[in-house]
């Protein structure tokens, strides 16, 4: 027997109002790690970007093509390793809610540039040595249940076939992603085939590249390489906006608007639903105790002891909640992952959010256990006997 | 604390005054008060309602301070201890039963019984071992592990009992300990009482409204408005 030992029978000496609270924690530590889990994951894009990239694009707008033929002046610039061109395609598989990204690309270049996308050295070959050829990443492979071998087949919605037929494109490679900064859920494929078919005029649709991807030489820094680049087109034929990788990344981000402050406001609301839902209960459960806190008095227990209870009672509650919330949101990434999919394809749990999350949780219950303390402990025990008589 | 031996003054209020302020009126709940009660021996307090002997029983035990006069127990000036030292000497020298919800009720009557222990600086198995015994001592070493929903009202005034016993206290201070009884009940919770002064050398100060719990005392304190009325030995 201890005073912890009392605070526990305390805990569950009602078991349904403990149980809603712990319920209650867990759902909200739940909600908000996850809240904040999507804010970190897309996040995690900009950060893992590489210093020594930059994108070129149009200055007009993300939507405008560049010339094709800027890759090959930007490509013997100064300061300029390698190039490496990225058309979006915007094709549909099968149906509407399939949504994912493919690109057209230079797949030497684009391996070369890319250490982060991860493949087996002959599906690499095989991507290269096949027009029609396209890699998948890892996770759009599962969602669709697609081999090696496979062939995809897309409606263009951008690139329109005069036939009316889908683009199709054979799997020769899945990559899986070291690094945020990559997702697992694009396809790939060369840029040259989609070039080929719009010549023949088999297909109608925007000529050039969306965006030119750039490696810097060593020596040179971005800023300079993006100064030159920016400089070169600044008469025309169509001006270009070239800016760091990780800032590339951030555009997209910043294109959902204000998301972070969003979510941001939805987990504090969280919090501080929880804040009194605790409160509520520990003042409660601290009424009924206003006897016991007495007997404790007159049998020579010091003020101390009704704080130490109601502080142990709440972080016990409050605790196992926390604990089960965060085993929920950990052990939830691989679902959250599949069904956010597209949308926020890197979606993991950090352990700072972790951390932050149970700390906040245990602070709120170091709160909620303390108000009921702090109020006992002005109650004198012979006013508490009598009260509670 | 040294013990006072038997016959000699263990408790004693010198001119206690206590004034409670409700609502701007000030009322005298006990004026300029002397009481004096002898180590080893049975008091019993009556008086009608709101004479103030629960009030009494508060002082002594220094869960309430006067606003005038002194209380010493065992020799030591209660009102001049701080609240830290008071607490500390509270467990090691008194020990309170009260009329009704004396237990915690959560823990069983082994662990109420325990509770106080967890003051001392016993052992587990010492603490378990000597609510063991004080549980012996009133009758109820089958029941240790009831709760005190589980108990009839008697069987849980035995158990504060033991739970007063278990801390050794020099002085137990009663309030109505009987009052929620039947008489059964009450005639083996009074008997107890007696066998501690008795045999353990306890001092008892014991507030009652039954008019037979006053026969198993030594002395009668009758109480009237804040003041002593009657004070006697009872036959
Ligand atoms: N904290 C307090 N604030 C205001 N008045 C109080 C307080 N404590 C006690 N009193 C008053 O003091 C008087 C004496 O109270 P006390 O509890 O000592 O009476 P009692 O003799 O024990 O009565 P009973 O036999 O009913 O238990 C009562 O009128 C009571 O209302
Ligand atoms: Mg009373």
């Amino acid at each position: 027997m201890s005073l912890g030992f009392l605070a526990w029978r305390h805990a569950w000496s009602h078991p349904v109002r403990s149980l809603l609270t712990v319920g209650a924690v867990s759902v909200a530590v739940f909600l908000v790690c996850f809240l904040r889990s999507i804010v970190t994951s897309l996040d995690a894009a900009v950060t893992a970007s590489a210093s020594n990239r930059i994108v070129v694009g149009s200055a007009v707008s993300l939507f405008q093509s560049l010339p094709i033929a800027y890759r090959t002046t930007v490509g013997e610039m100064e300061g300029v390793e390698d190039v490496c061109s990225y058309t979006w395609f915007g094709g549909r598989y099968q149906s509407e809610s399939n949504f994912f990204a493919q690109f057209g690309t230079d797949p030497e270049h684009m391996m070369r540039m890319w250490p982060e996308v991860v493949m087996p050295a002959e599906q690499k070959r095989d991507f290269v040595d096949d027009r029609q050829g396209c890699i998948v990443g890892r996770t759009l492979a599962d969602q669709f249940g697609w081999k090696i071998g496979d062939t995809v087949p897309l409606i263009g919605t951008i690139y329109r076939r005069h036939d009316g037929a889908e683009w199709t494109f054979n799997i020769r490679g899945i990559y899986r992603s070291t690094k945020a900064n990559v997702d697992e859920v694009t396809l790939f494929f060369h840029w040259d085939y989609l070039n080929e078919v719009l010549e023949r005029g088999d297909a109608d649709g925007p000529r050039g590249t969306s965006v030119l991807m750039v490696k810097i030489a060593p020596g040179y820094t971005p800023e300079d390489v993006s100064l030159r680049i920016d400089d070169h087109y600044a008469a025309g034929p169509q001006r270009t906006r070239t800016q760091p990788e990780a800032a590339f990344q951030a555009s997209f981000i910043s294109m959902l608007g204000n998301l972070p402050v969003f979510l941001g406001s939805i987990g504090a609301a969280v919090l501080v639903a929880l804040f009194f839902g605790v409160v509520n209960t520990m003042t409660m459960a601290a009424r009924e105790r206003t006897r016991s806190m007495g007997i404790l008095g007159a049998l020579g227990f010091g003020r101390e002891a009704p704080l130490r209870l109601y502080l142990l009672e709440a972080a016990l509650l409050v605790g196992l909640g926390a604990a089960i919330g965060l085993l929920l949101a950990w052990g939830s990434q691989d679902t959250f992952r599949r069904l956010l999919g597209t949308q926020i394809p890197m979606y993991h749990v950090t352990t700072d959010t972790m951390v932050a999350s149970g700390v906040v949780a245990l602070v709120i219950a170091f709160l909620a256990g303390g108000i009921p303390a702090f109020q006992a402990a002005r109650l004198r025990a012979a006013e508490a006997l009598r009260r509670g008589a | 604390m040294p013990r006072p031996e038997r016959g000699e003054t263990m408790v004693r209020l010198d001119g206690v005054t206590k004034i409670y302020t409700k609502g701007g009126v000030e009322l005298v709940v006990l004026d300029r008060l002397d009481l004096d009660v002898k180590a080893g021996s049975f008091v019993a307090l009556m008086g009608p309602s709101g004479s103030g002997k629960s009030t009494i029983l508060n002082l002594v035990g220094g869960l309430d301070i006067p606003d005038e006069g002194s209380v010493t127990v065992g020799g030591v000036d209660v009102d001049a201890l701080s609240p830290d030292e008071l607490s500390a000497w509270r467990a090691a020298n008194v020990a309170y039963v009260f009329q009704a919800f004396n237990l915690i009720p959560v823990l069983t009557a082994e662990e109420n019984v325990e509770l106080p222990l967890l003051l001392t600086p016993l052992s587990r198995a010492q603490r378990r071992e000597q609510a063991r015994f004080a549980l012996e001592i009133v009758g109820l070493a089958d029941r240790m592990d009831h709760r005190p929903k589980q108990l009839s009202g008697g069987q849980e005034q035995r158990v504060a009992i033991a739970r007063a016993l278990a801390m050794d206290p020099e002085v137990m201070l009663c309030d109505e300990p009987t009052g929620d009884l039947d008489r059964a009940s009450a005639d083996q919770v009074l008997g107890l009482l007696r066998r501690l002064v008795d045999e353990h050398g306890k001092t008892i100060l014991m507030v009652t409204h039954d008019p037979q719990a006053g026969e198993v005392a030594d002395r009668i304190v009758k109480l009237d408005k804040g003041t002593v009325l009657v004070e006697g030995a009872e036959a």
